[in-house]
């Protein structure tokens, strides 16, 4: 027996390389085994031919056999590389790991920078995902579209909602869309044994739910037959009020509850996403719906629209406008050709989510971009890091490099090093987001729709991973530039040693990326600078009254009790004693010095706009000007503190019906020019008698937001005079009490008690300061601003650190160099005056590269700025102020080393 | 070369050349010789059948496999258990007598009848 044991030379056994040496290997096998079979036989006394006959019988046939070998041996090859690579991956990480163990305070700089700026980043994502990105949370979301129409002859911007009859007229006729969908956002009281409580409402028509692509989650949804004027009362609970109210009792469904003093069945429960556009609300009712009403020009109805499939909303917008210029023709009356030319009156469809967006779009983008550019900046920094370390490093590189390590292999080993760090840096990144993200949603910034969808989602985790990945492979690449530039180690090692002056190329790439880091900075403190600047002057406008010291509240008195159906100025007269009764009772408060109340608060309720008839003038329904009519009651003036001329209505004239209104300056400015206005006589709604007369004129005041211009109001009592009604009496309003203690909430308990006492049924909601009214109005500023300023001070900050390293790693690197120069009789002062006049080289480069940028760039802030030009000089000219300090003061502490070198000592060593 | 009377048992092969490799390394044909041998050419293994189960074995990491010299001094592919091989041998044998007890048992059950 043979086993072939002996004369074995044992050998490395390596996996062939190749396909075809796969191939060699298996046919040597195979031969060797042919050849011995063959001289075996031939030993046993057959000839050559017979043995190989023999042998090819007995094998059958070799390609067979030779296929099925390499088919599993290929397999086994890629299955042993995969298991290299792996081992490779494991020994580099460990290799990485052990290595940044040891550099602590290298690791911990470059994670906490690339935590920092990838944090950043992550958090605004997570935002705008959160806010832009994302569909609405409604099934049908990419084909619902917004309908409202633009009245460009009425004001500018202005935009109508939907009428009634439009909204009939619309639904009927619209090709493009499937169906219609009203909506309001509303309140209602939700009367208890024990108390009332304002709840937010949702009245919807009977089709919402089923135009949005929700199911009940409860019971059933509504139909058109609930919009009927006498359907039986019925209302659907929104899911978290049901769960929270109700304590997710499915009993509720069938009972019957009090709404504003009606009971209304509860006929099912909506399902836990579905909300209207940005608005939670807690309870839905049916909206109150007739295709037989008459049509008026009226239009506060929210309107959302299905696409038909297929349809785009360009196609929806032509047929809606086709749909408008019918609408003289069916409603002569209510839309007269007089009308649609004076006002303009036009249709405008967009998708939904431009209009629950709003302007954030634009804001949000903006913050990304400069968080984006913090990112950029901490990158910068933690480039430059890795560049020293890759100069510190290079004799350890060139040692193993002439010792014959492999490139790719290195390279490996310095990609894995980086990308442990930058992924370390990740999980930094996204726990800083994560709590960027509770302290904004703690912060709640009003400014800001849909909040309440605001989650790290796994979008914003993707791209703090791709983000790292990404730092990590660049940054692993950075030493390998120098690898690949320079061929021979050999050399090299023989020159380095002493005098490392060389690598000019490496220290031209640091102050590059310094430079631009400078200029990256530039821009964005240019845009926090003009931010800031724009939120002082925002702050600083006199509003035209005093929000110090004003608690405000709302009262909703039940319709059913204080608005009789009756005619002439009796329907108005619950309401009104009422708020005398109220008024009394809350003056009597200690600390109160005064209380007023209104149906359109400043800066928090629209004006409203309604025809104003002037005596004297020849306005038509046509032409008569559209200005804000809001019911104030005596005490509103004092209590805000708007100043006004002439004399205040008091509650006698209310009572006695005088007709005594108050108008704004603006107003006044605008209908009797160079006149005296007190005397004068207007009125809404009719162009005849009886007027009403003007006994004061309040100062200028802004109520539709402090960058907007001057109002332009009536202040029309809460009783009309006989013969010009206003609209309906005013059972919501809102109260303001002035008061001398320093927190006006500390009275809030207090007016509580009051309400509930003359009333049961009547809810407070809302209590707040006019001081956070007038904060709310700037929120969208102050939310880009606070933010703004955030990213400015980070870039700030790593600008400084990134240049400092910079300047201080020359002085060790000149060294040398100032030795020469001090030992041939240079001053301390000279050598500090060169170092600082370096650092300030390298900052003025970046400077006047980012002043460039910042010209060509804060253009896109112009929609957030308010009073500041983009190019403000003020700001520019500040930020490059500071810069230039940051370069001089970052150069301080290396300028000091440099002037203690010792000459001598440099001397020796060379 | 005599006929021969028994075919192989499906997964009996593996079974032989663990066994067969567990007295030290050999080269495909030596395995095959010594299998012949052992058994008096009462089980004939072909080639065809050999060498796949030889390489899905080196797959499996049964085996292990190096270029070294026959004692004629040729370049020959030499097979060796691995540790995992070892294992696997211990587990086959204990497998095939448990199979050839439950068949013995039967076969005496019949007899008894």
């Amino acid at each position: 027996m043979s086993n072939g044991r002996e004369g074995k030379r044992p050998r490395l056994f390596r996996l062939p390389t190749s396909r075809r040496r796969l191939r060699g290997d298996i046919d040597r096998e195979l031969r060797f085994h042919i050849e011995g079979r063959i001289e075996e036989l031939i030993a046993s006394g057959l000839t050559r031919e017979q043995a190989e006959r023999e042998v090819t019988l007995r094998f059958g046939d070799v390609s067979v056999v030779r296929n099925q070998l390499e088919e599993i041996d290929t397999r086994t090859h890629r299955r042993h590389e995969l298991g290299e690579w792996r081992n490779a991956l494991a020994r580099d990480f460990t290799q990485a790991l052990r290595g940044l163990v040891h550099r602590r305070a290298f690791a911990g700089i470059v994670v906490l920078t690339l935590g920092l700026g990838i944090g950043a980043t992550t958090a605004i994502y997570a935002l705008l995902d959160a806010v832009v990105l994302r569909p609405l949370p409604y099934p049908n979301a990419a084909r619902l579209v917004y309908i409202e129409h633009p009245v460009p002859g009425v004001e500018t911007n202005a935009k109508w909602r939907m009428s009634q009859a439009g909204y009939f007229f619309f639904r009927r006729n619209s090709s493009a869309l499937e169906d219609i969908a009203l909506y309001n956002k509303g309140e209602a009281s939700l009367v208890t044994p024990d108390a009332a409580e304002r709840v937010r409402a949702a009245d919807v028509s009977g089709n919402f739910f089923e135009v949005v692509g929700a199911r009940p989650f409860l019971g059933r949804s509504f139909t058109d037959a609930d919009n009927r004027p006498n359907a039986a009362p019925v209302a659907m609970l929104g899911y978290a009020f049901w769960r929270q109210r109700f304590n997710g009792d499915s009993r509720v469904v069938g009972t019957s509850v009090s709404l504003g003093s009606v009971p209304v069945t509860i006929i099912g429960v909506a399902p836990p996403t579905l909300d209207l556009p940005d608005y939670q609300a807690q309870v839905w009712l049916p909206l109150e719906l007739d295709p037989n009403a008459p049509a008026i020009n009226s239009h506060y109805l929210d309107a959302i629209g299905r696409l038909r499939p297929g349809v785009t909303v360009a196609a929806a917008q032509a047929d809606a406008a086709r749909l408008t210029s019918r609408l003289p023709e069916a409603f002569p009356v209510a839309y007269s050709p007089g009308f649609m030319r004076e006002s303009r009156f036009g249709v405008l469809v967009s998708p939904l989510r431009n209009i629950v967006i709003g302007g954030m779009s634009r804001t949000l983008w903006i913050l990304l971009g400069a968080v984006s550019i913090v990112m950029l900046i901490a990158f910068a920094n933690v480039a430059n890091l890795f560049l020293v370390r890759a100069e510190a490093r290079r004799r350890e590189t060139d040692i193993r490099l002439a010792l014959g390590a492999d490139r790719l292999h290195l390279a490996s080993h310095y990609i894995t090093e980086s990308t442990l760090l930058s992924l370390i840096g990740g999980v930094l990144a996204v726990g800083l987001a994560y709590g960027a993200i509770r302290i904004l949603l703690v912060l709640n910034p009003s400014s800001v729709p849909r909040l309440a969808e605001l989650s790290l989602s796994w979008q914003a985790g993707v791209v703090a991973l791709v983000l790292s990945l990404g730092a990590g492979t660049v940054l692993g690449l950075l030493p390998l530039t120098r690898l690949a530039l320079r061929g021979d180690s050999v050399s090299s090692l023989r020159e380095g040693g002493r005098t490392q002056t060389a690598s000019r190329g490496q220290l031209g790439a640091r102050s590059a990326l310094v430079v631009a880091q400078m200029a990256l900075a530039v821009v964005l403190l240019a845009a926090a600078g003009l931010m800031v600047r724009s939120f002082q002057r925002l702050r600083s406008v006199q509003p035209g009254f005093d929000a110090s010291g004003v608690l405000t509240f709302e009262v909703s008195l039940p319709y059913s009790r204080y608005a009789p159906y009756v005619r002439g100025p009796a329907a108005y007269l619950p309401v009104f004693r009422y708020h005398r009764d109220l008024a009394q009772q809350l003056a009597a408060l200690p600390g109160v010095t005064s209380v007023g109340m209104t149906q359109a608060l400043a800066l928090k309720d629209g004006d409203g706009c309604a025809l104003v008839f002037v005596k004297g003038k020849s306005y038509t329904r046509e032409n008569a000007p559209c200005v804000g009519n809001v019911i104030a009651g005596p005490g509103y003036f004092t209590t805000l503190g708007i100043p006004v001329r002439g004399r205040v209505p008091t509650w006698a004239d209310v009572d006695d019906q005088t007709g005594a209104v108050v108008v704004s300056k603006a107003l006044a400015d605008h209908m009797w020019p160079g006149e005296d206005p007190i005397g004068k006589e207007l009125r809404p709604n009719g162009s005849g008698a009886p007027w009403y007369h003007v006994v004061g004129v309040t100062g200028s005041v802004l109520t539709r937001g402090l960058d907007q211009p001057a109002s332009e109001i009536v202040y029309y009592p809460m009783v009309p005079i006989e013969g010009a009604p206003l609209w309906s009496p005013p059972t919501h309003m809102t109260v303001a009490i002035r008061t001398r203690a320093t927190d006006p909430l500390a009275l809030a308990p207090a007016a509580r008690r009051i309400v509930t006492t003359i009333d049961r049924e009547v809810p407070v909601a809302n209590v707040q300061t006019m001081q956070t009214i007038v904060e709310r109005s700037t929120a969208r500023t102050t939310f880009a601003m606070l933010l703004m300023a955030v990213a400015g001070g980070m870039a700030l900050v790593l600008s400084a650190v990134g240049i400092y390293g910079v300047i201080s790693y020359t002085v060790t690197q000149r060294r040398p160099e100032i030795g020469v120069r001090m030992a041939l009789g240079a001053q301390a002062a000279q050598v500090g005056r060169m170092i600082v006049a370096q650092s300030l080289r390298v900052a003025a480069a970046g400077i006047a590269i980012g002043l460039v940028g910042a010209f060509a760039t804060t253009r896109v802030l112009q929609s957030l700025l308010f009073g500041v030009s983009p190019t403000d000089p003020v700001t520019l000219g500040g930020v490059t102020l500071v810069l230039v300090m940051l370069g001089a003061l970052a150069a301080y502490a290396p300028a000091r080393r440099a002037t203690k070198v010792d000459p001598v000592e440099v001397l020796r060593r060379e | 070369m005599p006929d021969t009377d028994l075919d192989l048992l499906r997964g009996t092969l593996d079974l032989l050349i663990l066994k067969t490799l567990s007295w030290g390394p050999m080269h495909g044909l030596a395995v095959l010789r010594w299998i012949e041998q052992v058994t008096e050419q009462r089980l004939q293994i072909t080639e065809g059948a050999l060498y796949p189960a030889l390489h899905r074995m080196e797959q499996k990491g049964w085996l292990g496999a190096e270029w070294g010299y026959s004692d004629r001094n040729r370049e020959a592919k030499f097979y060796k258990l691995t540790a995992a091989g070892r294992r696997q041998l211990t587990a086959e044998l204990s497998k095939w007598s448990r199979y050839t007890e439950a068949v013995n048992l039967l076969i005496a059950a019949q007899g008894a009848r």
